[in-house]
Parts: structure tokens; C-alpha cells; sequence
């Protein structure tokens, strides 16, 4: 366990230092990352300006719920950006090399690539959470704590999981470029808003289908007290945990479909 | 215009083509759509905010929208990636305007995209109710000001491409130019509703032609004077910036080295 953590984090260094050659790369991505927060931020903030609340919903536990997607977008790119290239790894007949090494494959494709642009998304997410969390009315205690890091913990793998999970039916789908997974990724926005707005079949695709919902809106829920649906929120680890289960199980599948590309 | 109207032909054929990977990728958009339809209409049940009523708001959200998503197909990742990789020398040795040929190109993108945006207002008229259509005058300047929104959005686009010449990367630039226009076009919100300082730069920056300006036509907010103004100052723009973009191409090829070949 720990020799394919220590591995991981090798092959995303040496992935990284590549990355980091292209200085002028890296702020242009950490920049556009950064001003696509930002423009939704924009948004949501003048409309507080406007109105006190959206469904019970303040401004700062919203920037909670913008926050906790940002975040998880940069836990994406910075650690597992690999995963949007795995149409290409297919469709090019790259992942051969994977299939030889001794190291998991799915591991060694979500290493594959490293996002510049998730530093921008999580400085960005990072200040919108710890801004929600200093404004937002919570009871703290030792026990809240623990939780809330479970909370935080469960929500990242949930959102990792998904992703992975749409990115791997690539092996299912023609085409090098991976439509399905960024479609998806679409709807992974709807979580940046309280889910009482949305209509029930889109409850039940955030809550159930696509548990986006978990990423954000129930752990926050859990600990602000907002939206009356907390204690779904103490099942965000176990839901991190399923979609990665899931996301796993997908890829396994998916691969026994892989058929290389020749040469 | 042979040629051009052959670019055209390509990259209409390229979207029907991929007709799943461009559907997908529309398909993606719309859920953008409803997030905005969802947070607006809960902010506007029984109340209006800055004279903007739900009534109000649909339309104008449906046609940023819609604004939104034309001129979004792939010519411009496409021009970057050319220039990124240095096949753009091959563009450069044809006996066509490089400008006037990814416009021709755009053109293409947009007969598709169009087909996509009748199905959404037919399905978003069918299940949210019917809009009422401003007065003539308007329908008129909102159809001119609709048409004058494409070669705006490709000069955004352009302009953001050319900067590849000189940062060989384009992911970064593209997501910024996104941003800035998502904020000052008054796509997710009425300019009118920003604060004053942001609706004053919004109000003095050509980024309002790409939504605001076809949106408050159509809901009436604005008279057929004020109405013919603003589609002045879309023209205005437009001319501005393809003559700027003209003057930044010729310093854009001094930068390209293309290795190999």
C-alpha cells in the first residue's frame, strides 16, 4: 500500500517536472482556472447584493458549496488529471505500455498527466471554503471537527470516483476525446447551488445517479445546519467510498474491452 | 468566395460527422442552462429584482444561452492546436485571407449549432410556456443584432487564438477569455444588476454584444432608439476589432518558428 502511494506520487513528480519546464504554461493555466472561479463567484455574489438568501441559503454557505466544487475540480486535475486522457491513451493504442508495467493500470493512467490549472482551482476553492467556514455561524467541537475532515475526505473521493467511473466508459464509446465525461463534468456544476432549487428529476440525478450532491451540498448541509438534510451528509464517506469502489470496478470491466491499436 | 464557401462545406461535414462527440458536447452546455433557469427562478418567485421579473428573466436567460453555445464549435481549438503544433504553416501557404478562411470556417460550426438551438427553444417553449414576441421594430433590430453576434464571438475567439502565437499554449488563454465573457456579457446576469463599477467597465467593453444587447432588444427593455444604438455599437466593435486582429496577425506570424517539416 504504502510502495504504491510513494510510487504514484513519483510518477506524478516526474510528470510535474515536465509540466513546470513550460513556465508560461503554467500561469496561463493556473490563471484561466482561477478567473473561471472567479466569474461564477462573480455572479453568485451579486446576486446576494440583491437578495439575503437563495432557499434559506446565505451567501457564505454558497461560497461553501462554490468552494467544495473548486476544490475537488483542482484534487482532479493536480492528482488525477490522467483520467481525461484516457480516451487518448485508447484510441492511440498507449496504454500497451501500461499493461506490461507492474503497477496497477488505472493508477498509472490517472498519473499520466498532471493539470497546471488545478492550482488555481484549489487556491480559489481552498479561499472560498475556509472564507464560508470563518463567516458561517458553526458550533465547533473536537468530535465536529473529525467529522467535518471525514466529511471533506469523502466528498474529494466521491468526485474523483464519478469521474473516473464516466471517463472509463471511453472503453464502451468510439472516439478519442471522452463527450460522455464532459458532459458530466457539466453537470457536476449543479452541485455549486443549494439542490432544493431544482426540479425532482434532478434531485434524484444529483442525490442517487450522479451523487454530485455529495460533493458539496450534503456535508455542507451537515455542518451549517442549512437545508434540513443533514444527516445525509454523515453518508458522505461511504458514498466516497462507493463511487471509487464503482469507478474501479468500471475500469476493470472496461479494460478486458480494450483491443490495443496495432503496431 | 469559392474557397471559402468550401471551408464552410468542411466543417459543417466535420459536425455531422461527429455528429455524437458535437451533441455531447451541446448536450454538456444545456445543464448550464438549467442551473441558470433553476437559481433565477427561485430568485424571482413572486418578486422582481432591478425591474427584471421571471417574465423578463427567461427570455433573456434562453437567448444568452443560446448566445452562449453558437460560435462554440471546435474552430478555435482548432486554429490553436495548428498553431501550437506549427501545421498552421500549411494555412499560411494557401491563397486565401488566413483571417477571412477561420471565419468561413466558423460559418460552418454554426449551421449545426443553430439546428441544436431550434430543438432547445422548442423544448424549453414546450415545457415552460410560450414567450411573447416583442413589436416589430424590435423582433427586427433583435434578428440584426442576433446576426452581428457571430462575427463578434469568432473575433473574441480569433483574437484569443492569435495569442497562441506568441504563448504557444492555448487551454489558459481560451478559459480566460471564457470567463471575462461569461461575467461582462451579462450572459448569467443583467449588466444592469452588477454592481454600478462592473456595469459602468461591462457598459465601456465590446463583451456585451455576445448577449446582453440581443437579450434586453427581445424583452423590451430597451426603446427602438436605444434598441439601434446598441446594435451600432456592436457593429462599431466588430469593425474595431477585425482591423485589430488584422493589425495583431501581422506581428503573430513574425513570432512562428516551425521546426522540422
Amino acid at each position: 500500500m504504502l510502495r504504491t502511494i510513494r510510487l504514484y506520487l513519483r510518477l506524478l513528480g516526474t510528470h510535474l517536472r515536465a509540466s513546470l519546464e513550460y513556465e508560461a504554461d503554467f500561469w496561463l493555466m493556473a490563471l484561466g482556472a482561477a478567473m473561471t472561479q472567479v466569474a461564477g463567484f462573480v455572479f453568485i455574489a451579486a446576486v446576494f447584493l440583491r437578495v439575503p438568501d437563495i432557499n434559506g441559503w446565505t451567501f457564505w454557505t454558497v461560497a461553501l458549496l462554490f468552494g467544495m466544487v473548486g476544490f475537488s475540480e483542482g484534487v482532479i486535475n493536480l492528482f488525477f488529471e490522467g483520467m481525461w486522457w484516457l480516451a487518448d491513451l485508447k484510441h492511440n493504442g498507449e496504454l500497451d505500455y501500461l499493461l506490461v508495467r507492474p503497477y496497477p493500470v488505472a493508477l498509472q493512467a490517472l498519473s499520466s498527466q498532471v493539470g497546471l490549472n488545478g492550482l488555481g482551482n484549489l487556491l480559489t476553492g481552498g479561499a472560498l471554503i475556509v472564507a464560508g467556514l470563518v463567516n458561517t455561524d458553526i458550533d465547533w467541537s473536537p468530535a465536529t471537527a473529525v467529522v467535518a475532515v471525514l466529511l471533506f475526505l469523502g466528498a474529494m473521493a466521491a468526485r474523483v470516483g464519478i469521474m473516473l467511473a464516466c471517463n472509463a466508459t471511453t472503453f464502451w464509446l468510439e472516439g478519442p476525446t471522452s463527450m460522455f465525461a464532459f458532459a458530466v463534468h457539466q453537470v457536476g456544476d449543479l452541485a455549486r447551488y443549494p439542490l432544493a432549487i431544482y426540479p425532482v428529476v434532478l434531485k434524484g440525478l444529483l442525490g442517487v445517479v450522479l451523487p454530485f450532491a455529495f460533493v458539496s451540498f450534503f456535508p455542507v448541509s451537515w455542518l451549517t445546519g442549512e437545508g434540513g438534510t443533514g444527516w445525509l451528509g454523515l453518508l458522505t464517506p461511504l458514498v466516497g467510498v462507493y463511487c471509487v469502489v464503482l469507478a474501479a470496478w468500471v475500469f476493470r470491466r472496461g479494460l478486458t474491452r480494450y483491443e490495443s491499436a496495432g503496431n | 468566395m469559392r474557397p471559402y464557401l468550401a471551408l464552410t462545406r468542411a466543417m459543417l461535414r466535420s459536425a455531422l460527422r461527429y455528429r455524437i462527440t458535437f451533441l455531447m458536447g451541446m448536450f454538456g452546455m444545456f445543464f448550464q442552462l438549467i442551473a441558470l433557469f433553476a437559481v433565477w427562478r427561485v430568485l424571482l418567485d413572486e418578486r422582481e429584482i432591478g425591474g427584471f421579473g421571471w417574465a423578463e428573466m427567461r427570455p433573456y436567460l434562453l437567448i444568452g444561452f443560446t448566445c452562449g453555445m453558437i460560435v462554440s464549435s471546435f474552430t478555435d481549438w482548432r486554429m490553436a492546436y495548428r498553431i501550437v503544433e506549427g501545421t498552421v504553416s500549411l494555412d499560411l501557404v494557401k491563397p486565401v485571407d488566413y483571417q477571412f478562411a477561420r471565419f468561413a470556417e466558423i460559418v460552418g460550426g454554426i449551421a449545426a449549432e443553430v439546428g441544436v438551438a431550434v430543438v432547445l427553444w422548442a423544448g424549453v417553449l414546450v415545457f415552460t410556456g410560450p414567450i411573447a414576441l416583442p413589436p416589430p421594430e424590435l423582433l427586427a433590430l433583435f434578428a440584426l443584432s442576433m446576426l452581428l453576434v457571430v462575427p463578434l464571438k469568432f473575433l473574441f475567439s480569433y483574437v484569443a487564438g492569435l495569442g497562441c502565437f506568441w504563448t504557444h499554449h492555448y487551454n489558459g488563454i481560451r478559459w480566460t477569455q471564457q470567463a471575462v465573457v461569461a461575467v461582462l456579457s451579462g450572459m448569467m446576469i443583467p449588466l444592469a444588476l452588477l454592481p454600478s463599477w462592473l456595469a459602468t467597465t461591462a457598459a465601456w467593453l465590446p463583451f456585451a454584444g455576445v448577449a446582453s444587447t440581443p437579450g434586453l432588444i427581445f424583452i423590451g427593455r430597451v426603446d427602438a432608439a436605444e434598441a439601434a444604438r446598441l446594435v451600432a455599437v456592436q457593429a462599431f466593435w466588430i469593425v474595431v476589432l477585425w482591423l485589430g486582429a488584422r493589425l495583431a496577425f501581422r506581428g503573430a506570424v513574425k513570432q512562428l518558428t516551425v521546426h522540422g517539416g
